[in-house]
């Protein structure tokens, strides 16, 4: 106890050693003498300091988003592909070959494009899109804003860390080009097929090319994690405790250790497919006999090593995923229900629960691998332990909701959207865990269905709810509303019928990973239903379409914001200049005095945590 | 709820201030040893599991058991290694004092004591690059593997697959320890650290390298000890 | 203010010079016993109940030489509380980490050893042990041969 005295006491005379942002507020000149970071305030910033190599947290978040909007749309329009191919087997798409050449010929796709297709659209969606373009965009973007930070802790290291992400894009972007195609053994990358490079056209060129990418996407996760919870746990303003903390704020860092703990998991992983495809090891290969080749000489290895080596991210995986859009979402729906989250403690304590349970689960993507079947029962008790959390969480989400005085923004109908698809998707999450159950529904699209409503359509309403709500503070504009409102009714609806009716295929037993049912008897009464979906998954990604043409327009023609609180919300963020500059605040950075959850206090509609606490102000 | 309960400025908690009192850079640093421990632990582990799937593996007693200058076919298992272990522990001793020195202002103490260190790591990388080259001209490599299990049987190719994978991940951050010491001496020297008035970035160059002693410690028992 | 940051720093330094050469003695010690132990090692049965038991000791002392180093060469045990705990719980993830993963390795192997005769059968064939070392090299293909042979008788 002394101790802890003692060094507080310290804290306050070595304050000025770039140990606290406050440094900065007082004394810029002085402080740029130990703050290596320092010059901002006074460096003119030519058009390549400004727009390309910035170290302004918001514009490498624009960064991040714009990167992530462009995987989103091809990885989108891959999934239109290989949609058409399911819904449409027998025809013929002359335009097809036109665009994909000598992998459409005669205007089919065909199998090694297909299976291409569905393995670029599966990593570049989960990694590229809902990883980097998620957390990397809003992290960046509301970490310093909402903590009151002038800056990130290291804007050096994050600036490289949008810039590994960059790099991994290209190399990502530049194996689709290359002759024997992307690699195309499903997003997982599971060996033999990612080990031998004889197993498909698509385990040569393309997955040197897909372990590049995403190696160098781990060390820009890292880089970014690590500045993440440095820039939390240091930099936060004067008054900001961590229980004053906004619950995007509590969600991002849990997000940032997860990948920080996780993701080097997968790179130990990755060297060892390395050393496997390259140097005649055998750590993932043993007993493998090929057609005209004969035996192998690999012994001794385990493909489920690589399994668990990758599920052990895997897992965490989703929730980096899905943690950042449950937090924008707790934000959001509190501001437009006007009224304080309902259990802020419960919300971080859930969130806690989650990100550790995240790391205990990992083999519930195995239980049909040859697991051993009692290692498996821990892993369905863990599994389900999940529910726990998850539940407390929607049911808060409900009861802040409960009796609002609700505004439907369209910001807010993404987060309820958010809500609703996470119960649906989380209820099936329930019927998977249990290990028995997973023997009949495992590969099948039932999983498809489970995963694609659970993690990637919730995790990308997350994502437009932010979108559009943090959209004025980002750009000084608004989106335009009727569009908004198009789009979110398109994609809500369109995205229930894509995935609902999988649930009954999976259920009937069609199995995922399959180029063509129509020679199968027992998928026969399917065509028609794969037919319906596939016509909704363009309707679907024609919305997304309108969505870029408003966020592009509104850009530069949006109508103009011209209150600085344009949604009454209490968060710091919203108490910076209408387009603030680097550095965030012109003068001080605003001292904190209560919890950011004060609406409809005291018959006042909204306080923000800037406002000192009244004296006869009454407590929750 | 404590959400609204006014907070004392003392509280470690309250913000505008480190809450464990470190600034950033040695903070990011302890995280990122704490995920490149999952990077380590995740190659043993592994190497483990592979251990564990496999019916016999070779003694390291067997394999690791020459030394250099000794005549051709001495039987001195353990003897090598321990002499790398200790090279690798006073290192580290060494990088400490660096630290030390550093936080009491002691231009000299650091510059004398980064040297050390350095000398240990190449030290260190030198015994590596023989023990390795030593094993290769046995036949020993990737997907190699000359050594019978400890009953007499064959043994898969995995016990030279772990083994160089892993001393060679390890030697790579022994590696770039000795850069980043080479770097932190050459600043030490050109007198960066005196005009910023701390050594700060000494204790994160050392806080690297006492994290690659720690995973010695680990690739040491695990491949040569059990 | 350099004056009083350099104080700051020394006043939750801990022991100096002094504890550096107590824990240099002590991780010393260590793998000295370590060392020992590693050869009395050498002279046990393969699966025996006391070589598994020296591994134990072994592990258990890899574990202690850990906390020296990162409690007194990291200087983590004169940090806040707050960062130990930050530091050391995330680390606790290893226990069903390793559990788990060692487990599944183990039960691999029973059923490969179940269901797949080839691997059973590799593990009982002995390949002719070498007396000498120096001469493995030039025997190595040979060596290989053989194997070969026996596993196609």
């Amino acid at each position: 106890m002394t101790r802890a005295g003692g060094v507080i006491a310290d804290n306050r005379t070595i304050k000025d050693q770039s140990m606290s942002n406050e440094a900065v507020i007082h004394s810029p000149v002085e402080v740029a003498a130990h703050d290596e970071h320092g010059e901002h305030h006074h460096h003119h910033e030519t058009f390549i300091t400004k727009y390309v190599f910035s170290q302004d947290h918001k514009m490498i978040a624009k960064q991040f988003l714009i990167t992530g909007m462009f995987w989103a749309v091809l990885g989108g329009l891959m999934s239109v592909l290989f949609r058409l191919q399911l819904g449409y087997p027998d025809a013929s798409f002359p335009w097809l070959e036109t665009i994909l050449g000598k992998w459409a010929p005669g205007g089919h796709i065909t199998p090694a494009a297909y299976y291409a297709l569905v393995t670029t659209h599966g990593t570049v969606l989960v990694f590229f899109v809902l990883t980097a373009g998620l957390s990397g965009t809003f992290a960046n973007f509301l970490i310093p804003l909402q903590v009151g930070a002038r800056d990130m802790a290291s804007p050096f290291l994050n600036m490289l860390s949008y810039w590994f992400f960059f790099t991994a894009s290209i190399v990502m972007l530049s194996s689709i080009f290359v002759e024997t195609g992307p690699f195309s053994g499903g997003w997982t990358a599971y060996p033999p097929l990612s080990a031998l490079g004889d197993a498909s056209p698509g385990s040569q060129t393309g997955m040197d090319l897909w372990l590049i990418s995403m190696a160098l996407f781990v060390v820009s996760s890292l880089l970014g994690g690590l500045n993440y919870i440095a820039t939390i746990l240091n930099m936060r303003t004067k008054g900001m405790s961590m229980t004053r903390l906004p619950l995007t704020i509590w969600a991002l860092f849990f997000t940032a250790v997860l990948g920080v703990l996780s993701f080097p998991v997968l790179f130990s992983g990755f060297i060892l497919l390395i050393f496997d495809r390259n140097f005649g090891t055998s750590f993932y290969l043993s007993d493998i006999f090929v057609n005209g080749v004969g035996a192998l000489p690999n012994e001794g290895g385990s493909a489920i090593l690589y399994q668990h080596l990758f599920w052990f991210l895997g897992h965490p995986e989703v929730y980096i995923i899905l943690l950042p859009a449950m937090g924008m979402a707790s934000e959001i729906l509190s501001v437009n229900s006007r009224k304080p989250i309902f259990g802020y403690m419960a919300m971080i304590g859930s969130l806690f629960a989650i990100a550790i349970l995240a790391f205990l689960v990992w083999a519930h993507h195995m239980f049909v691998t040859g697991l051993n079947p009692f290692l498996g029962s821990i892993f369905v008790l863990l599994t389900l332990l999940i529910a726990v959390p998850s539940a407390i969480k929607v049911f808060n989400w409900l009861t802040t909701l409960w009796r609002g005085n609700i505004r439907f923004t369209p910001g807010m109908m993404f987060a309820i959207g958010f809500v609703s698809l996470f119960i649906s998707g989380g209820l099936t999450g329930i019927w998977l865990g249990n290990s028995a159950l997973d023997i009949h529904l495992h590969d099948t699209y039932f999983v498809i269905a489970h995963f694609h409503i659970v993690m990637g359509v919730s995790s990308m309403f997350g994502m437009f709810a932010g979108i559009y709500h943090w959209f004025p503070k980002m750009y000084g504009r608004y989106l335009n509303n009727t569009v908004s409102y198009i789009h979110f009714w398109i994609t809500i609806a369109g995205a229930y019928m894509i995935f609902w009716p999988m649930h009954y295929e999976g259920l009937a037993g069609m199995p995922r990973r399959y180029f063509d049912y129509s020679n199968w008897e027992s998928f026969k009464n399917f065509v028609e239903l794969n037919r319906f979906i596939s016509t909704v998954a363009m309707i679907v990604f024609a919305a997304q379409i309108l969505f870029l043409i408003n966020f592009f327009y509104s850009i530069f023609k949006g109508r103009k914001v011209t209150s600085l609180n344009p949604w009454g919300a209490n968060t710091l963020e919203w108490t910076t200049p209408l387009r603030p500059g680097h550095g965030n605040w012109p003068g001080e950075i605003p001292e904190v005095h209560r919890w950011p959850y004060d609406y409809g206090k005291d018959g006042t509609e909204f306080i923000p945590q800037t406002t000192p606490v009244g004296a006869d102000e009454s407590h929750h | 709820m404590s959400t609204t309960t006014t907070v004392t400025p003392t509280k470690l908690w309250s913000g505008g201030k480190s809450p464990f009192n470190v600034e950033y850079g040695k903070l990011m640093m302890w995280y990122f040893l704490m995920s490149d421990a999952f990077t380590f632990g995740a190659f043993l582990i592994s190497y483990g599991t592979i251990r564990f799937s496999t019916n016999g593996w070779p003694n390291p007693n067997e394999v690791f058991r020459s030394f250099p200058f000794a005549p051709e076919g001495i039987n001195a298992p353990l003897v090598f290694v321990s002499v790398m272990t200790f090279i690798l522990i006073i290192s580290s001793v060494t990088m400490v004092l660096a630290v030390h020195a550093g936080h009491n202002m002691d231009k000299k103490g650091v510059v004398r004591n980064l040297i050390l260190t350095i000398i240990g790591g190449i030290l260190f990388l030198s015994c590596q690059a023989w023990e390795w080259n030593h094993l290769h001209s046995e036949g020993a490599w990737w997907g190699h593997n000359p050594f019978l299990n400890h009953d007499g049987t064959a043994s898969s190719t995995n016990f030279t697959n772990y083994f160089f994978t892993i001393t060679g991940f390890h030697g790579f951050h022994v590696f770039s320890g000795v850069l980043i010491n080479i770097i932190m001496l050459i600043m030490t020297l050109t007198d960066k650290f005196e005009k910023r008035g701390h050594y700060l970035m000494i204790e994160k160059a050392g806080l690297y390298w006492h994290f690659v002693d720690l995973v010695w410690v680990f690739v040491f028992t695990c491949f040569y000890l059990i | 203010m350099e004056h009083t940051h350099t104080e700051a720093t020394e006043q939750h330094e801990g022991g100096g010079t002094k504890e550096i050469w107590k824990v240099t003695i002590i991780l010393s010690v260590l793998t000295i016993i370590e060392l020992a132990l590693g050869f009395w090692m050498m002279g046990m049965g393969l699966e025996s109940a006391s070589r598994l038991a020296v591994k134990g000791t072994i592990v258990i002392l890899m574990m202690a030489k850990a906390f020296y180093i990162v409690a007194y060469f990291m200087h983590l045990k004169h940090e806040i509380k707050n960062l130990i705990m930050t530091i050391v719980v995330p680390l606790a993830l290893f226990v069903w980490f390793i559990t788990a993963f060692l487990y599944d390795g183990n039960s691999f192997r029973h059923l490969r050893n179940t269901y797949d005769p080839h691997f059973k059968e590799q593990s009982t064939i002995k390949v002719e042990k070498k007396e000498h070392t120096e001469t493995k090299e030039k025997e190595a293909p040979k060596e290989a041969g053989k194997e070969e042979k026996k596993t196609v008788e």
